[in-house]
């Protein structure tokens, strides 16, 4: 089980908090506003007080040590850069989500170490262009893929000794095996770039390159215990 | 007779033969938001220029067998205009139909004299018009029998007005200003008469005097006011150079002041003549997007349509919003988009296909939402709803499609959690960042794809991967992942042995070229007779 932390208790923490899996990750909020906190404890959340900008008070909730996953989702743009920067500096490889409010603000993450950010209104406006350009793709999608039902992305790499080591990409058929498209390869050889499965059907695959498939749920977890168990074999 | 008349009146009201007609003519001579009208004031104003130009060269040279003809084609395209306009001025058969139907509610006597004095009225209001009046003028100067009706040239260039739109707009404006231009002339009236007078009093009877009556005093009033002073008359006493000196600063004063009307009243119509140019740019476009709210979202909206090329137009109440879209080079209006009147000159019922509502409040959405569902039923709307609670009452409003900032934002993030290679591989591919695209192709009645199975398409060999098949066929519903999405289903990864059917949409995986070359093929299989999708 991971372990997510999320700064600030808000819209975007909530939605955020609704679409993980409390099976697969242990969330924690951290405020530092009391009735936000206190609010956030109310509506049934594991909720902290502290002061983010003390080192000490973050190594207490496991920064650097247990914790896996930090959303940096305060309101202001600087709140989430000095959180990003401390928590960067106690904790190499821990993941930061962090959310932009102005334009500029986005280099200024990235600097301070950031994995990913998130700008709620660029994300809204290019769902509404894709919704203008190609609304049926669209709609379809956001109700299957990002909606309710069981189709999901998935990405899968490769362990050591898999059935599909040194494999063509020719020879996988998940269509029809699995029923799974397989919309890419990411060969870490060849950097973090997606390869169109199509036109790479000579590629070999090898140990640490992730598929990118699409599916149902179910499918998705036998392809997944499938390649598990050929590598544990 | 009457009766006659009567039964024509009806004829003509139902004859769509008259109306398409006179409706063209409308277009052609008055209707300012016509292309054919365009073209018209161009010719015309071409074709007037040089008929001044005959007429001027002809004053001194000899007249040829080609300016003969040219006049008389002048005199012809003159007199049809000029019929033309009385023509489309007013609908004669409906003020007979009108009358004809108020006396048989009144229960009084259809009295055919009366009715030709209401059109006669309505005729003569015509000609009596300027513009009709300059119109008539302008035939005159082609007469060269009568030396005289030369002077009427002057009425042809007048006749230029009626085709140029800068003058009309600078005829708006005075007119807009009328009462203070009024006052500036009762004003300058009024000190022209003084000095005059007083002028005439100081220096009628004084020596070497160059004022002979009180009409030189006048001439000499209007001169100094205007601050010209041709100095060909001049003051000869103290009394006179008094009147002068008091003239000459009032005169500064007077142009000072007409001056800044002018000026205020242009800066007053600026914003009314760019929406307008905006508007009239906006009628030649067709399947554009209206943008309400240049908020980030917005203009995060605007980016991406420039990049398609698509067209689009930006409603914002905010000047600075505004001012920013201008920048770029966007068609803007600074209005408040929850107005019927401003949807409607943005073009909600002619050519508008999608209305987008984004901004920050959800009450304006609504509210832009709910005004753009009234005005037209069938436009698609895509609104921003901030706060979860008010995403059914958008739907309420008659929004096709709700976007939640944050829950969008939230589910990207917890997808990232998990997953980051594969949320940005799908966001690449959505957001066509990538050479791999996602994109919909249409299965039309009779092309290449009708009624053949995925095992015959051949999608391999396109260099394409199926994704899945969106439709509402009802034959479909037997085949398996199936997902029921509003009016539609999905089917994702069919089997070899799915046919599509005519309406039904792939939802393929490629590079962009083989996804258009294919499309192209599909295009072109096409039965000839029916019209580009």
């Amino acid at each position: 089980m991971k372990n997510v932390v999320i700064f600030g208790y808000n819209r975007l923490a909530v939605e955020a908090m609704n679409r993980l899996d409390t099976d697969l990750y242990q969330i924690l909020v951290v405020e530092f506003d009391e009735k936000l906190a206190a609010k956030a404890i109310a509506e049934g959340f594991d909720c902290k007080i502290i002061d983010f900008r003390n080192d000490d008070e973050l190594r207490a909730i496991g920064i650097g040590t247990t914790v896996d996953v930090a959303f940096c989702f305060f309101s202001h743009d600087a709140d989430n850069v000095f959180l990003t920067i401390s928590a960067r500096a106690l904790d190499k490889n821990l993941t930061i989500i962090a959310v932009m409010e102005n334009h500029d603000a986005g280099e200024k993450l990235i600097a301070a170490g950031a994995n990913k950010i998130i700008n709620p209104y660029e994300i809204c406006g290019r769902k509404i262009h894709e919704l203008i350009k190609k609304p049926d793709m669209t709609n379809i999608l956001d109700h299957t893929v990002f909606g309710r039902y069981d189709l999901n992305m998935a990405e899968i790499a490769i362990p050591v000794g898999s059935y599909l080591q040194d494999s063509y990409v020719c020879n996988l058929n998940l269509n029809e095996q699995f029923n799974l498209i397989l919309i890419g390869i990411v060969d870490k050889e060849l950097g973090e770039d997606l390869h169109f499965s199509i036109n790479e059907k000579q590629h070999k695959l090898d140990v640490g390159d992730i598929l990118v498939v699409m599916g149902p749920a179910n499918e998705i977890q036998d392809f997944k215990k499938q390649i598990a168990n050929s590598s544990h074999n | 007779m009457k009766k006659l008349l009567i039964r024509y009146a009806y004829f003509l009201k139902n004859s769509k033969r008259y109306q398409r007609c006179k409706s063209f003519f409308y277009n052609l001579l008055e209707n300012q938001h016509s292309k054919n009208k365009s073209y018209f004031d161009f010719f015309m104003i071409f074709f007037v220029t040089l008929s001044v130009f005959f007429i001027i060269y002809d004053m001194d040279n000899e007249l040829s067998i080609a300016s003969h003809f040219f006049e008389a084609t002048v005199i012809i395209v003159f007199v049809i205009e000029y019929l033309l306009r009385a023509w489309i001025y007013s609908d004669s058969h409906q003020l007979i139909i009108d009358y004809h139907e108020k006396s048989q509610y009144l229960n009084t006597p259809f009295k055919l004299h009366e009715v030709l004095k209401i059109i006669l009225a309505k005729k003569l209001s015509y000609i009596f018009s300027i513009t009709a009046i300059i119109d008539l003028l302008a035939i005159f100067p082609s007469f060269r029998a009568v030396w005289f009706l030369r002077i009427f040239l002057i009425f042809r260039l007048f006749k230029l007005f009626r085709y140029s739109t800068s003058v009309k707009l600078f005829a708006g404006v005075l007119n807009s200003r009328r009462f203070e231009l009024f006052t500036l002339v009762g004003f300058v009236g009024f000190l022209v008469f003084i000095a005059s007078i007083a002028m005439y009093l100081f220096e009628h009877k004084a020596p070497n005097s160059q004022i002979k009556s009180l009409f030189d005093t006048f001439y000499w009033a209007v001169v100094t006011i205007s601050t010209v002073g041709y100095g060909d008359i001049t003051p000869q006493t103290v009394g006179g150079r008094f009147v002068a000196m008091t003239l000459i600063l009032s005169g500064l004063g007077v142009l000072s002041f007409f001056a800044s009307i002018i000026v205020a009243a242009f800066t007053e119509q600026m914003h009314i003549l760019r929406e307008n140019r905006t508007y009239s740019e906006l009628r030649l476009y067709k399947n554009f997007v209206i943008i309400c709210g240049f908020g980030r979202v917005g203009q995060e909206i605007a980016w991406q349509l420039q990049k398609d090329k698509q067209r689009f137009i930006v409603i914002d109440n905010s000047l600075e919003n505004i001012h920013l879209a201008k920048r770029h080079g966007f068609l803007a209006i600074h209005d408040d988009a929850s107005r019927n009147r401003v949807l409607l000159n943005a073009g909600i019922n002619r050519g508008a296909s999608t209305v987008v509502c984004t901004t920050g409040d959800d009450v304006a959405n609504v509210y832009v939402t709910l005004s753009s569902r009234y005005l037209n039923p069938t436009i698609r709307i895509i609104s921003r709803v901030n706060h979860h609670n008010n995403a059914k009452k958008m739907e309420q409003a008659g929004a096709d499609h709700i976007i939640q900032p944050f829950q969008i934002a939230g589910l990207l993030a917890a997808e990232y959690v998990g997953q980051p290679v594969a949320v940005e591989a799908i966001l690449g591919i959505l957001q066509e960042r990538k050479h791999i695209l996602m994109d919909t192709l249409v299965v039309y009645e009779g092309s290449i794809l009708e009624g053949k199975s995925i095992l015959e398409i051949g999608f391999e060999q396109r260099k394409l991967s199926l994704v899945g098949i969106i439709s509402t066929n009802e034959l479909h519903q037997k085949h398996r992942n199936r997902y029921h999405v509003k009016h539609q289903h999905f089917y994702f990864n069919p089997e070899k042995h799915f046919i599509c059917r005519k309406n039904d949409i792939l939802l393929v995986l490629g590079r962009e070229m083989s996804i258009e070359y294919f499309r192209e093929q599909i295009e072109k299989s096409r039965p000839k007779t029916r019209g580009a999708w």
